[in-house]
């Protein structure tokens, strides 16, 4: 019962959140200048054609009407269609404005959708790699405070969250893709083009990561059960790994639900860098073609998604630590 | 602890006199360590570096040599010269004096960005925690709602749509961290507003406006200070996150971002265009790391011992 109240609670200023950022990215993409109606057109093509199709498209109405217009279609999952995107993926046109080839445009909804999974994929093998490698580090680190462990944890925490996320990807690009052959690094076919974006993701994600377990480690170990632990005559095995780490976990949960934010910034560069097909990419594209619609539909979706997540991890937290409240 | 004392801001001077101690003994904790040493040595010769030798060089970061054009760093392979001891790019600029250059307008933006987050952030936390009630609530709900937002999709939407300058840049990467500074300074004023020296302030008919810009900054802006030296950095890597998109600071002028973004281009023949001036990027943000994670260290040791 509690669980529905909270989850109801939850979702309803989930809701207000993405309500605030639709707005948000709404005015601003419309107040900031530039117009996508004359990229779209193309630049031969004459102001009264321009002023007709923008009239024709409602981008000539006050803001709020347009804002208005434009939830009442999201509210009906009808994410509006991409400024200039095909839905037959032929090519964008550009310079000719009534270049009859040029297809229908393509639904914003499809274009998120579409790439999604493959940013899941990359999300799921960063963590993967991310959460080994910072266990390792962080348990040993935060198992031997003032020892030498907790020192590699404190170098290797601070050069990882020093190495710029774009830098190191060219550079692991050009190692292991151009000059070793290990990997392959630009676009995308078949499961080991993941690897080398998501090793930079990890690098990124890992040092916040190891602080925060080399310090909820350390602390639940000088806690009194570890020594009621002890005098039990539990092993110190079992004590770390079904005890102190069950409890070490939870701020880790917490910061993984903040840290999607950060992440996803390191998603758009990384993709960018590597050519791979997923949500940051399409991002970057959008932006760079001033593609309204489906910046304000990727701004939607990511909003929705960090909701559920942080709602998510606060579900999963309170089943680890049953003291936590909803 | 009581302070007595005739008049408020007498008790104010004490006071800070006693609050001062803990960001001292974080200080002084932080200082002795290896990775503050090896942090703050790195820094100063990085920093020494860029203020002095792009002007004693005398070398226009600008400046197109096409006679020179893709020499490797010394060492690194065929003609090499002294004159560039990291190399030209692919029309002769020299890469050690274009990543200096680089350096400080990264190291200006970063600091820029922070303080603007830092006045944003405060500015809100303070009011928030003095007055409490509503105006706590309805602030306390905006910054939870800015820790929702993919701020990054924000970031570059605005940069990309109109044009990047360097006030934007430093808005834009002021307003994205700003929640996580409200709220730690609104939970210290929330403490701190209850205590007798405000209390005797308050008696004694200073205004809130007063006794919040002369008893309070004062005394709780040093400790949040350590922690924004590592926002530095991370404002640092964002500010050449956003060069690299070309969203930064726009060519000529060099940034971290735009010669590794330029130097993409002849990877494979000039190796060295896009991958030094990242090596400087990397090394001027471990040095900040180093301090400002001894720093955190430090204070999470002294607090842990005193909680």
């Amino acid at each position: 019962m509690f669980v529905l109240a909270f989850l109801a609670r939850r979702l309803v200023q989930g809701l207000v959140i993405v309500f605030l950022v639709s707005l948000l990215i709404f005015t601003l993409l419309r107040v900031v200048p530039g117009d996508p109606v004359r990229l779209m057109a193309g630049g031969m093509a004459p102001e009264a054609l321009i002023e007709q199709i923008a009239t024709s498209m409602g981008l000539r109405d006050p803001i709020l009407v347009q804002f208005g217009r434009y939830m009442g279609n999201v509210v009906q999952g009808d994410l509006g269609q991409s400024f200039v995107r095909p839905a037959n993926g032929a090519a964008t046109g550009g310079s000719s404005f009534n270049d009859a080839t040029r297809g229908e445009r393509a639904k914003v909804a499809d274009l998120i959708f579409e790439t999604l999974p493959m940013t899941l994929q990359l999300a799921a093998v960063t963590l993967v790699i991310a959460l080994v490698f910072s266990t390792i580090i962080g348990v040993a680190g935060g198992l031997a405070p003032g020892r030498w462990p907790d020192k590699v944890a404190f170098y290797v925490s601070s050069i990882f969250i020093s190495l710029p996320n774009f830098w190191l990807g060219i550079v692991l690009a050009l190692l292991f893709s151009v000059h070793l052959g290990w990997l392959p690094a630009i676009g995308y076919n078949g499961f080991a083009y993941t690897i080398l974006p998501a090793i930079v993701l990890a690098v990124e994600l890992s040092p916040v990561l190891i602080r925060t377990l080399v310090s909820s480690v350390s602390s639940q170990m000088g806690q009194s059960y570890v020594s009621v632990g002890k005098v039990r005559g539990l092993g110190h095995a079992r004590i770390v790994a079904n005890h102190a780490l069950r409890n070490a976990s939870v701020p880790l949960l917490n910061l993984l639900g903040v840290q999607f934010s950060s992440l996803l910034g390191g998603v758009i560069i990384v993709e960018f860098i590597f050519d791979y097909p997923g949500l940051g990419l399409l991002t970057i594209n959008a932006v760079l073609q001033r593609d309204f619609p489906l910046i304000q539909g990727i701004a939607i979706v990511t909003s929705a998604i960090f909701v559920v997540i942080n709602i998510v991890v606060d579900l999963v937290a309170t089943t680890i630590d049953p003291r936590l409240e909803y | 602890m009581s302070v007595v004392s005739s008049t408020p801001l007498a008790a104010a001077a004490e006071l800070k006199l006693l609050a001062r101690s803990i960001p001292r003994r974080v200080f002084d904790r932080a200082s002795g360590t290896l990775g503050f040493r090896i942090g703050v040595s790195l820094f100063l010769i990085l920093a020494l570096a860029a203020i002095f030798y792009p002007e004693i060089s005398g070398i226009d970061p600008t400046k197109m040599d096409i006679r020179a054009r893709l020499l490797p760093p010394v060492f690194l392979g065929p003609n090499w010269s002294w004159a560039h001891p990291l190399g030209t790019d692919q029309i002769g600029r020299d890469m050690l004096v274009r990543s200096l250059v680089g350096l400080r307008y990264s190291f200006l933006i970063g600091v820029a960005s922070v303080a603007v987050t830092l006045a944003i952030g405060c500015a809100l936390g303070t009011v928030a925690g003095y007055y409490g009630g509503r105006t706590d609530t309805v602030i306390m709900r905006i910054t939870d709602a800015q820790l929702s937002i993919p701020m990054i999709i924000l970031a570059i939407s605005v940069l990309g749509v109109s044009r990047p300058t360097i006030p934007a840049i430093i808005l834009v990467l002021g307003l994205s961290n700003w929640p996580v500074y409200a709220r730690i300074m609104r939970s210290v004023v929330m403490t701190e507003r209850r205590s007798e020296y405000v209390r005797a302030a308050q008696v004694g008919g200073s205004t809130d406006l007063r006794i919040i810009l002369m008893l309070l900054v004062p005394l709780l802006l040093p400790p949040i200070l350590f922690t924004s030296v590592l926002d530095v950095a991370r404002m640092m890597i964002f500010e050449s996150i956003l060069g690299f998109l070309g969203l930064g600071v726009q060519p000529p002028t060099p940034t971290f971002g735009n010669i590794i973004a330029d130097g993409r281009k002849y990877l494979l023949n000039a190796w060295w265009i896009a991958t030094m001036p990242g090596v400087f990027l990397g090394l001027t943000l471990t040095s900040i790391n180093l301090v400002g994670a001894s720093l955190e260290r430090a204070r999470n040791s002294i607090h842990g011992g005193e909680a």
